[in-house]
Parts: C-alpha cells; structure tokens; sequence
C-alpha cells in the first residue's frame, strides 16, 4: 500500500518534470520522451559489438543507428486517431509521451520490488547519447528511471507493465478487460517491425506513396543486412512440384523426390498439380478432444 | 453517382460482401456496395490514399491492373500502414479499437477487406466441426454446393512445393502423420494448402532455368515470391482480373461490376441502420446513413434490404451503435482461433541433407502453402514471412514475457516468449534458415467473448468497438497441444532450435459475433430486424474447427444471397 502511494507520488512528479522538460523540444517531442523511447529501441535491438566475430562486422549496429527511436516516437503519435482533424476535438492520439511515462512508472516499481539486476545509472544513458546531439547535458538531465537501467532491467520493466491487467467481470458472461499490453507492443513489437522490415530504404517515408523514393541498394538496410533478407522480388523459379501419391488425385507426372517413405502409401513431389478428392464423410464417431468441460 | 434507393445496400466489401453484391447484381437487383476504405487498383481514384478522388464506381472498365501494380508495392511496412484497418487518407492513423487482452486486431479497409491481406488459403470447414459441435443449425452437406462453386470461381488448387514446403512435410512425415488428399477432413494429417491463387507456371521449376522478370508478358499465376501478405499484384503487367491470389476484390468484385447493375462507393463509413416500425412489432430495415471518410458530409440511402457485411468487429458495432432490438448474443460469442506461433530453425549442413540446400529461404513460394489438420484441434500452417513481419509475428509478443526469463526444461521448445537484445539479433541472422508454424486452434464460443461499446467512448463514427476476449481452459490446452505437435513436426525435420512465442491472443481470423441460430435465422437474416440480412464472417456459429474461415464465410453469404432473392425479391 505504502509502495503504491510512493509510486502514484512519483508517477505525479514524473509528470510535473515531463511537463517542465516539454521547454527541451524538439520538433514537437521532449528530450524526456526521445531519450525514453532510445533506451527501449537499444534493449531491443542494441548495438552488439561481440557478433562482429561469431556473425561478420554488419550484425553490430542496432536501432539507434539509423534513428529508430525518433521514428517510433512519430509513429506512434501519428499511428492512431479519432477523427478527422478538422472536425471537432478528435484528431491524432498522440500516445509517446504517456507511454514515456508509463515506462518510468514501471520502472519505479521494478527497483521498489527490488527485481532489478544492476543499479541504475546514469552510465546507462551515455549510451543514448549520440555525436549528432549537440549537448549531452539535456539528455542526462532528462533521463527518468527507465532510461537509467541496465537495457536488460529496462525489459524486466517492459514485463510489469505487461502485467496491468484489469478485467471487470459482472459474470461468467460480461467481461471487460484493459491491460497495459499496447505499450510493449508500441516499444518491443513495433520496433522489431520497423527495424527489420524496408523502412530504413525510403528517403523519406513522411513523404505521400507516390513521391517516396526507395533504395536500389537492398544491402544497406541494415535490418536486411542482418538477416540475409535480398530485398524485394517479383519472384523466383523455386517451383519443386506438388505434393501427391501414385494412386491418389493431388500431383502427377515425374516424381522429383519422395517426402514419406511411408511403405503402404509413400508420398511425393510430382511435376503436375491435382485436386483434392470429393469424398465422403462420417463424422458420426467424432468426439471432442479436450471437451468444454472448464470455463 | 450514388442514387437515393437500391433494392439493397451492403455494408462492407470485405471478404464476403462482394459475394452477395455478385450473386445480387446478377440476378438483375440494383446493388450499392458501400465500404469504409480505398478502391486500389481503380481508375476513379489514381493516389487513393493521398486525394479523395471520384465518388463511386459502376464499371468494370475502372479497374485497372496497372494502378494495382504501381499501388501494391508489395514492400511489407508500406502494405501494412496502407491496408490496416484505417481510413484512406495516409496522414491519418488507424481507427482505434481496444485490443483483446496484450494481442492485436488484424483487420483491413478496402474494396477487398482483409482479403488484400490474406494468404489466399480457401480449405473447407471440419465436417464434424458444423454437424457434431452443436452449434449450427444447418448441415456441413448445405455447404457444399457453394463451397464447389465458389472454388471454381477462385481457382482453389493444391499449393505448390517449394523448399519451406519440403521441409515440413518431410517433418511430419516423419514424425508419424498421414498425407490427406480429401477436400472434407475428418481425420489428422498434413497436405498442401488449398489456395486460391493461380498455381505458378511450369517455367518457374527449378530445373527449368528461368532468367526473365516474371511479368505477365512471360508467364501465368504465381510468381513464387513471399508477398501475400503484402497485397500481391503479381504477375506485374496483368489485367487486374489476371492478377494470380484471387482476393475477393480481384474474384468478385469484377464478376458483380461487370453485371451493370452493381454501385461500389468506397470511403463510406456506415454510422447507422435506418427502420421503420413493422406489423407484429419487429420493425424492417430501411437504409443506412453513412459518413465520408475523406469530408465527413453524411449521406442517406434507402434499400429495400440492407446486408450487414462490415465484418465480426464493425458488424455488431454498428448494430449496437444504430440502438436496433438487443439480442443477448449481438456481438457475442467472438472466436479468434486463438493461435501461437512454433519456429524452427536449421543448421545449414541439416538443411543440406534434407532438402538439397543449405537454406530455407522461407521469402520463397506463396506465403503459406502448407498445412496440417487436427479436427478437435485445429491446425497448423506453414508461414513464409518477410523479416518485419516475421520479427513481430514470431518474435514480438509474447503472453509469458521475455525469453530470458523462462527456463524450458523438459518442453519441446529450446526458447519461448518475447525475444529481444542480442538473442534476437542472433536469431534472426539465422532468418534464411528459420521456417515458423502459425498454430490455429479451435476455440469455441463463448458468451463473455465479443464486442461492446459505451457510450463516451467514441470516434468520428460513434462508439468505437471493445473487443474483448478470454480463451477456456479447453481453448488453452487444445492449442497447447497443436503447438506441442508443431515442435515435434519441426524437430522431426531435424530443427536445432525450436522457439515458441506463446503468442497473446491475437485476431487474424474473426467469427461468430452474430451467430446463425442466435442473432439471425439460418437464412441469415435477423431475428429482430426484417429485411436485415448479415452476410460476413460473424454469423459462422462457430470457428469452423480451425480452418481459415474465407471460403466458408463466402459460401454462406452466396447462401444468403440465394434467400434474400426468395424471400423478398421473386
């Protein structure tokens, strides 16, 4: 109970100070908000010097190289809305800042439980800091207790508030349930999403579809890079056959291997496509096999 | 233009609303087909996401191949933003919707719905999951005659055989499972997805030596590159009628348009059901308001039959927003197929031995051309990603935390839950050597599940869908032991690593929220509203047993399209 007031006091502070940091800004984000979202992106997808060795130098950069944070941080104040904009009050939900705050929450009540692996510290913000910003002075100073952590701890917050789960059940047959599961999917799924997928190749992708121009260069999108990904393709002659046996309707022609040798009724890869036979059905000895016997 | 009547408005050209517009349009009824997203691939609207374009369109000679190629770019962050479930305009966000439980609504907008995103994947219902489970009040043996004509129209064939197909069949296989060749499974085994998609020319074989640039100009079908999810035009250079996955937009609706008697008005958002008080106190439907999504002027239009085809969320959003007679199981019963996902991954020299090569390159073949039944459970599928999509889907969420912090001694699986850091990183330098199983299971409906709304919290189009969504025990350990069967299919085919996500509930695919024999009769019209008819996935009185629910939800929207002519227009 005590822990909980001490929380709901600090979450109060950590508003106060976003609010008071909201003078830092830039275009439109509090440094608060972009050093926040740079620790989440480098827990996620860090910057590993030691798969140099074991994978090839390109698997050493991470998110904060191509400036994932500062984008997660766009999409996610652009990515949902109520309304249009010039319509009444509904516009854009911008959600980076209380997400930013949430994380911070969360963190608070990670070193409260003392589930923590390191200290946190401000050796843990350096790191967010890159040579393009003018001033590590505001970063450091704004830096909440999420972006104090070790990146690991940083995930062990993630992890609390994916246990906010409120569920008002009036009966068996009412629920309604909320949880706080958006914010790791914002921070963890979406940035996984952005970071592996074509986003790095656009010169600009604020831009309208039609006047966003993409790379020719596959290989310079990093998250490509790092998977072995070739880029887009308008297809490949990977046709190996259709899966059939030497009596039934899927498949015919030459066989190109056999996939179960199964000796009463062994199946192939055949040059030919079939059909799937219309047969009869008895479903008169089904049973369930887990029945709905438990709610 | 759109006129102020038609002899019936459908709601949402989804899936299965361009079913019914068809099936309507040909028998000589004027049809308007109203959807809340973009008409890509449409002369009427030439950048449909960033001007609002023309009002309607009534022509087949509209569509245009050559726009769907330009549009679909088949580059999966753009597809994602560009189809997900939000108005056209690109500088708006998607329309909000609270979640179930930590997972994710996966939904479209768009002439084409979710189709646009669909992997094509048409099998047939579990016989046994409409005749034996109670739920429907019509007989799998109902079905049938639709399900053979609708494959016909979209060309299901067996799916083909690339390496990832290979592999996991060799995988089941070995781990003791029967090939089925049956269109009607009553019995577990593995087999090749029946997709509807244009199986890919013979040219593309891999001993055939094909160097060209797989456009229309060479070849025929698909192209055998991953991009089903991302909306797949290809081959680049068809007619839009040519393209080879047949989402509904590319099967149906040319079919209904080229009738002259078909209207589709896309960017038209359905904020209520209009009714006029009946004899017998069971007032009829008249019409709908609706509101475009690009001005936010309302418009009104009456019909003398209105089909509900906005899919299982907005379907019984919009019943509940429009204050129509409350039934105790409008938006109730919700199934999602309450799924995980199991990945493997290969060591080079194993891939080697089984397949010939020393990667899977799962960015190869359609995106999901495998697959394996369990009646009374569900099933399983094979799915070729690209790596985004692949990082979020198998690795981004999780109902059980990080991968650190679980120890899986003694499971089948050597990691399971969200991955992140180096691990991930590690991982996925291994993605041209990973397959992932999707696990689809059959959950069952219950009354808790669904969708509500309150008042207050609202959109530009009223109160906005709650969806909310607790699975059974039952539904958990049946899905539990689909993944457990994945593992050892996986680890059959000699996987070194096997990771499992233990996904949270997420809604790929989405029924039973107006169900057949609860919320409308079983010619799917509404118990308490005459002359409303609901033709989507919602009125399907179960999950069907696991599989994808397309095929199934277009055939009983054929079906009703054959009633709504029976019952008022003979």
């Amino acid at each position: 109970m005590i822990q909980q007031l001490f929380v709901d006091r600090l979450g109060r502070y950590l508003y106060e100070k976003g609010r008071l940091l909201g003078r830092y800004v830039r275009g439109g984000r509090t440094i608060h908000t972009i050093v926040t979202f740079r620790a989440a992106v480098d827990a996620v997808i860090p910057r590993t010097p030691d798969l140099a060795a074991e994978l090839g130098p390109e698997h050493v950069p991470g998110g904060l190289e191509i400036g994932l944070a500062e984008y997660l941080i766009s999409y996610v104040n652009h990515g949902f809305q109520l309304g249009l904009p010039q319509l009444g009050p509904r516009g854009t939900v911008a959600l980076a800042r209380p997400v930013a705050t949430l994380l911070d929450a969360a963190a608070l009540k990670l070193i409260l439980r003392g589930d923590h692996t390191s200290p946190p510290s401000s050796t843990y913000v350096w790191p967010l800091i890159s040579e393009d910003d003018s001033s590590p002075v505001p970063f450091l100073r704004a830096a909440g207790p999420f972006a104090r952590l070790h990146p690991e701890d940083r995930l062990r917050a993630v992890g609390i508030i994916d246990e906010i789960d409120v569920e008002i059940s009036r009966s068996e047959d009412e629920l309604f349930e909320f949880n706080g599961g958006l914010v790791g999917q914002l921070v963890v799924g979406f940035a996984k999403l952005i970071y592996y997928c074509e986003w790095q190749g656009y010169e600009d992708y604020e831009l309208p579809q039609s006047a966003r121009k993409f790379t020719e260069d596959p290989g310079s999108i990093q998250g490509w890079a790092q998977t072995g990904y070739p880029g887009v393709a308008n297809g490949y002659p990977a046709l190996r056959g259709y899966l059939g046996t030497e009596d039934g309707p899927l498949g015919a022609g030459e066989i190109w291997t056999t996939v179960d040798d199964d000796p009463d009724r062994p199946a192939y890869i055949r040059e030919e496509p079939g059909q799937f036979r219309e047969n009869d059905y008895d479903t008169s000895d089904f049973e369930e096999v887990v029945p709905e016997e438990t709610r | 233009m759109v006129a102020d009547a038609y002899d019936a408005v459908i709601i949402g050209a989804g899936a299965d609303g361009p079913v019914v517009a068809w099936k309507l349009a040909e028998a000589g009824l004027s049809v308007l087909l109203l959807e809340a997203g973009p008409f890509h691939g449409n002369k009427q609207w030439p950048k449909p996401h960033e001007e609002p374009g023309a009002e309607a369109s009534s022509s087949v000679d509209d569509l245009s191949g050559e726009l769907l190629d330009e549009q679909f770019t088949t580059r999966e962050f753009e597809m994602v933003n560009n189809l997900l479930f939000g108005p056209a305009d690109y500088k708006r966000g998607f329309w909000m919707r609270k979640f179930p439980g930590d997972g994710a609504i996966l939904q479209c907008a768009g002439v084409g719905g979710t189709t646009l995103h669909y992997t094509g994947c048409h099998p047939r219902a579990y016989p046994a999951a409409i005749d034996e489970q109670g739920h429907w009040p019509i007989s799998y043996a109902d079905l049938i005659p639709y399900y053979q004509e609708l494959e016909a129209v979209c060309d299901v064939t067996p799916a083909p055989v690339t390496a990832k197909e290979e592999l996991f069949f060799r995988g089941a296989a070995a781990a003791g499972w029967d090939l089925i060749d049956e269109a009607n499974v009553t019995r577990p085994g593995y087999r090749p997805q029946p997709n509807a998609i244009r199986p890919p020319d013979a040219m593309l074989h891999v001993d055939a030596g094909y160097d060209g640039d797989y456009s229309a100009a060479d070849l025929t079908g698909h192209t055998l590159g991953v991009c089903d999810i991302s909306g797949n035009p290809h081959p680049r250079g068809a007619p839009f009628e040519e393209k080879a996955k047949r989402a509904s937009n590319i099967s149906f609706v040319p079919l209904g348009l080229r009738t002259g008697n078909l209207t589709i008005r896309p960017n038209a958002f359905v904020t209520d059901i209009k009714t006029k008080p009946a004899s017998g106190g069971r007032p009829i439907a008249t019409g709908v308001t609706f509101r475009d999504t690009w001005s936010g002027d309302v418009e009104s239009v009456a019909a003398d039959v209105t089909v509900l085809a906005a899919g299982a969320i907005e379907t019984p959003r919009l019943w509940l927003n429009s204050g129509l007679p409350t039934n105790e199981w409008v938006g109730r019963g919700l199934t999602i197929h309450y799924g995980d996902n199991v990945m493997g991954l290969w060591t080079a020299a194993d891939l080697e031995r089984t397949i010939g090569q020393g990667t899977v390159d799962q960015f190869q073949g359609q995106d999901i051309a495998a697959r394996f039944d369990y009646p009374g459970l569900g099933m399983l599928q094979t799915v070729g990603t690209t790596p985004g999509i692949g990082a979020i889907l198998g690795f981004g969420a999780s109902a059980a935390g990080f991968a650190f912090q679980h120890d899986t001694t003694g499971e089948p699986w050597d990691t399971t839950g969200r991955l992140a850091g180096r691990q991930l990183k590690e991982l996925l330098a291994g993605y041209r050597r990973m397959l992932q199983v999707l696990v689809v299971s059959d959950d069952h409906p219950h009354r808790r599940n669904g969708v509500t709304v309150r008042r207050g919290i609202a959109d530009e189009h009223g109160p906005i869908p709650l969806v909310n969504y607790r699975p059974s025990q039952a539904d958990r350990v049946r899905r539990d032991k689909l993944a457990r069967i994945a593992a050892k299919i996986l680890r059959a085919g000699g996987a070194t690593h096997i990771h499992r996500s233990d996904s949270p509930p997420t809604a790929l695919h989405l029924h039973s929220t107006m169900r057949m024999g609860k919320v409308v009769d079983d010619g799917c019209e509404a118990y308490d509203v005459g002359r409303l008819f609901v033709a989507d996935h919602s009125v399907l009185a179960n999950g069907l047993g696991g599989p994808n629910p397309t095929l199934t939800g277009q055939a009983v929207a054929a079906r009703s399209a054959a009633q709504i002519q029976e019952r008022y227009f003979t």
